[in-house]
């Protein structure tokens, strides 16, 4: 109840400061101009709307852990001599995600995502094509897309040997066609 | 003791009923029927008049109403699954048959499944009503807007709802829709764009920095994705389509109640 | 009985089926004078009647129960996530024809200069919420509820086998009601088909109250004095979104290879679908020489003629073809409208890019993810 009092007396006060410089005083500085209160008006705004805007920053943020808890991304699949010439692999596709081709010259990891919404393609022995069953995508042995809505090449994974002489694919290194990384070394295992 | 009353009437007008339901009795004039209406919260939802063709099934198909029922009997009925479904990788498909086999009345994922399908039937066909009547003209303009945002959650919350069985139907769906949202364009690593943001070789959106990372909790579909659909299917998406729907229904009455020719 | 099965089978070919919808579709529901006149003329306006819903329905009803008999086609339509596709064709044709009747003879009573049929007296012909309302609401809760209870107990969820990340199903479909959108996902890059089209779809169903500036014909149904939207409108929804469904849940199969409703699922059905880009077309067919290394150089047919598209177009509509229609709607709408609309009209244009020319991106620029 006294602080309900306090507040009314304090309001009832006459204002201390001279009325504004509207009705004629001189602007000494203690009062609150136009132009002073705007200053401290859009410093409230940006403070408010940095405020606001840092904690949905924080929200967002909270959506990317620090620590993923994923399965390795590398495995050995074992010597170059298990894999026929002018086969595709297909051991390691249901539990690494990889094709394994051998062609005339080398070996080369293919990643079995298809590079339009992410499916898995079959491949196809008797057409000698990858064909995905969501949308109708074609890749050919090598990976280079021919139809369907693919918009580029399949992904070809890091391989390279091991001192034991196993082959060594690695995922997180991925090397893209029409970026011209098919060239890069490692992206290719001679035999 | 002139007349002996029956039961039911002096049941109903005892002090427990006459103070749940005001007005006293069974509602017969005029005067009752409309302080029936303004004395129930839930009823009161509607107005107390309306328009005559208001009532005709002709005219308004009910599919708003039935879609706000789908609402209702999809809520008790997920939340009736909640109890049994274990959103894990390891223990969600083997539930969802337990539903089926083990569970009494094991109908329930049914009602729950073939509800979320009518429900997209339901507000679809209640668009299509609104368009022909012409319905979205001044002043509704806006609650149009709202409506199809409701369509959107809709559609929406049976798509976070189809990866939970986690069956190949469910993953394969999660697949390719959260690598549709891969290539969003600026915020998606495969959209176009995305390179742009990038100081000499460093990426900014990356596969583990944009917006399929946020929906699936991790590079690859996996643990973390079961439990961040099923918090939005649960309590993430509801709650935003519960809010719209509370706009939506006090527009109508804004708007002067269910649209008639001028 | 094979005869006919080998009539839809062929009728149902993609180029066949969309061709003729689309060719028809607008005498149907005209948009202007010119195709209403054709409309009467082909006696189209018949199709609303009372006795055109019994001989449409018996007709579909009676492709049901035929197509059925065949294998093939029963285990299309009897998969437990596809019967509520079957109920949406019914529904879809049962709602269209009965607004499209209440239009039709509110129509002749505006004609007539009557009052429409939703007309009412105010205060006089108000009833009240208890108890007219209420009951109606209440015998809906009960049958829609036995319906559903009915629904569920005679038709298991589906499940399918576990998940499997190594094994796609094939065909691995969506949940039938974005089979639409999965249709687009063949035609455009998903940046286009999964992001910027949906988006679009939703932006221009908010638009329609702002775009729609015409007075007439709110709070009944009628058809005359707002033909253009309703045209407009049943073109998206009946076409590009219920056909495209249907399209995608009766006629892709295995590989999402087109087959017919009757045909046989075969999974190494052989389709040459080799797909070039416009760039392709220009330099590798066009001029025999090969793509030039320069990216800008190469994509420079693609981008003029998207721009051309976009950008001028839309004036010179405005001077000619829809000189009516700028002028009523005004530089604002009449921009958001026509960009909508043109949008909207690239997905059968690339439908039929693909069907005849094989053709793939307009504009293909994998280097940063910018396929169009």
């Amino acid at each position: 109840m006294s602080e309900l009092n306090e507040e009314k007396q304090s309001v009832t006060v006459p204002p201390a400061s001279p009325p504004p410089a509207a009705l004629g005083k001189t602007d000494d500085g203690s009062q609150v101009t136009r132009r002073t209160f705007f200053s401290w008006l859009s410093i409230g705004w940006i403070a408010f709307v940095a405020a606001t805007g840092g904690f949905f920053t924080m929200m967002l943020r909270f959506f990317f852990p620090n620590v993923l808890f994923e399965p390795v991304q590398t495995f050995r699949a074992g010597f170059p001599e298990d894999y026929q010439v002018g086969e595709v692999d297909l051991r390691w596709k249901s539990k690494y995600g990889t094709w394994i081709v051998r062609n005339g010259e080398g070996i080369y990891a293919l990643s079995t995502t298809c590079t339009h919404l992410g499916c898995t393609p079959n491949w196809l022995t008797a057409e000698q094509k990858f064909k995905c069953p969501c949308h109708g995508s074609g890749f050919r042995k090598t990976g280079i897309n021919f139809e369907g809505p693919a918009p580029r090449p399949l992904e070809r994974y890091r391989i390279v040997l091991s001192d034991d002489g196993q082959i060594i694919v690695d995922k997180t290194k991925k090397y893209q066609q029409e970026k011209g990384q098919w060239g890069d070394p490692e992206a290719f295992l001679k035999v | 003791m002139a007349e002996k009353k029956g039961l039911l009437k002096r049941l109903a007008e005892g002090q427990v009923w006459t103070s749940i339901f005001r007005g006293g009795g069974v509602p017969k004039s005029r005067r009752q029927r409309m302080m029936v209406v303004l004395n129930s919260v839930f009823l009161h939802l509607h107005p107390v008049r309306l328009p005559k063709h208001a009532v005709k099934l002709k005219f308004t198909w009910c599919m708003g109403g039935l879609s706000f029922f789908l609402f209702l009997i999809l809520t008790i009925s997920g939340i009736l699954l909640m109890f049994y479904y274990r959103p894990t990788i390891e223990y969600a498909y083997t539930d969802i048959i337990d539903l089926a086999e083990q569970v009494p009345f094991g109908i329930m994922r049914e009602i729950h499944r073939w509800g979320a399908h009518a429900m997209v039937i339901t507000v679809w066909l209640h668009m299509f009503r609104v368009f022909m009547t012409g319905s979205y003209k001044p002043p509704r303009e806006f609650n149009w807007a709202i409506g199809v945002i409701l369509l959107l959650l809709t559609l929406l919350l049976s798509f976070t709802g189809y990866l939970l069985p986690w069956d190949q139907l469910a993953i394969w769906a999660i697949t390719v829709g959260s690598n549709m949202a891969r290539a969003t364009p600026f915020i998606g690593s495969e959209g176009p764009g995305a390179a742009l943001l990038a100081i000499g070789d460093i990426n900014f959106v990356t596969m583990s920095s944009d917006i399929r990372f946020a929906l699936l909790g991790g590079r690859f579909l996996g643990e973390a994705t079961l439990l961040r659909f099923y918090v939005l299917h649960c309590i993430g998406l509801p709650f935003i389509i519960m809010i719209f729907m509370a706009v939506h229904f006090w527009r109508i009455r804004k708007d002067g109640g269910i649209s008639t020719p001028v | 009985m094979e005869a006919f099965k080998h009539l839809i089978d062929t009728l149902s070919k993609p180029t066949i089926l969309v061709s003729f919808t689309f060719l028809i579709f607008f005498f149907i529901f005209p948009p202007t004078d010119w195709f209403e006149k054709w409309h009467r003329r082909l006696k189209f306006d018949g199709l609303w009647s009372v006795k055109s819903f019994w001989i449409i329905s018996v007709l579909l009803v009676g492709f049901f129960v035929i197509g059925l008999s065949d294998s093939d086609f029963r285990a299309i339509m009897l998969k437990p996530d596809n019967v509520p596709i079957a109920g949406l064709i019914f529904l879809v044709f049962f709602f269209t024809w009965l607004s499209m009747n209440q239009a039709y003879n509110n129509d002749k009573l505006i004609e007539a200069g009557q009052p429409v049929d939703e007309q009412y007296d105010a205060p006089n012909d108000k009833v009240l919420v208890w108890p007219d309302l209420v009951y109606v609401e209440l015998i809906t809760i009960v049958l829609f509820s036995a319906f559903m209870l009915v629904w569920s107990i005679g038709l298991p969820a589906p499940l399918e086998e576990p998940a499997n990340p190594s094994e796609s199903p094939n065909p691995a479909k969506a949940p039938w009601y974005f089979l639409g959108l999965q249709e687009m996902l063949v035609y455009f890059d998903p940046w286009m088909a999964g992001v910027v089209l949906p988006s679009l779809i939703i932006v221009g169903l908010m638009a329609i109250p702002y775009l729609d500036n015409v007075k007439e014909g709110s709070g009944y149904y009628s058809f005359k004095d707002r033909k253009l939207s309703i045209a407009i409108f049943m073109f998206g929804w009946l076409v590009l979104w219920n056909l495209l469904i249907v399209i995608g849940t009766v006629l892709r199969g295995p590989n999402w290879n087109f087959f017919g409703p009757f045909e046989f699922w075969d999974s190494h059905k052989v389709e040459a679908l080799t797909n070039i880009n416009l760039s392709e077309f220009v330099y590798v067919k066009g001029m025999s020489t090969g793509l030039p290394g320069n990216i800008l150089l190469r994509e420079i047919w693609g981008i003029i003629l998207l721009l051309g598209y976009f950008m001028i177009l839309p004036p010179l509509l405005a001077k000619t073809w829809l000189k009516n229609l700028f002028e009523r709607l005004g530089v604002a709408r009449y921009s958001l409208f026509i960009v909508l609309i043109l949008a909207a009209l690239t997905l059968p244009i690339k439908m039929y890019l693909r069907w005849m020319f094989n053709l793939k991106y307009i504009i293909s620029i994998p280097e940063y993810f910018f396929n169009f």
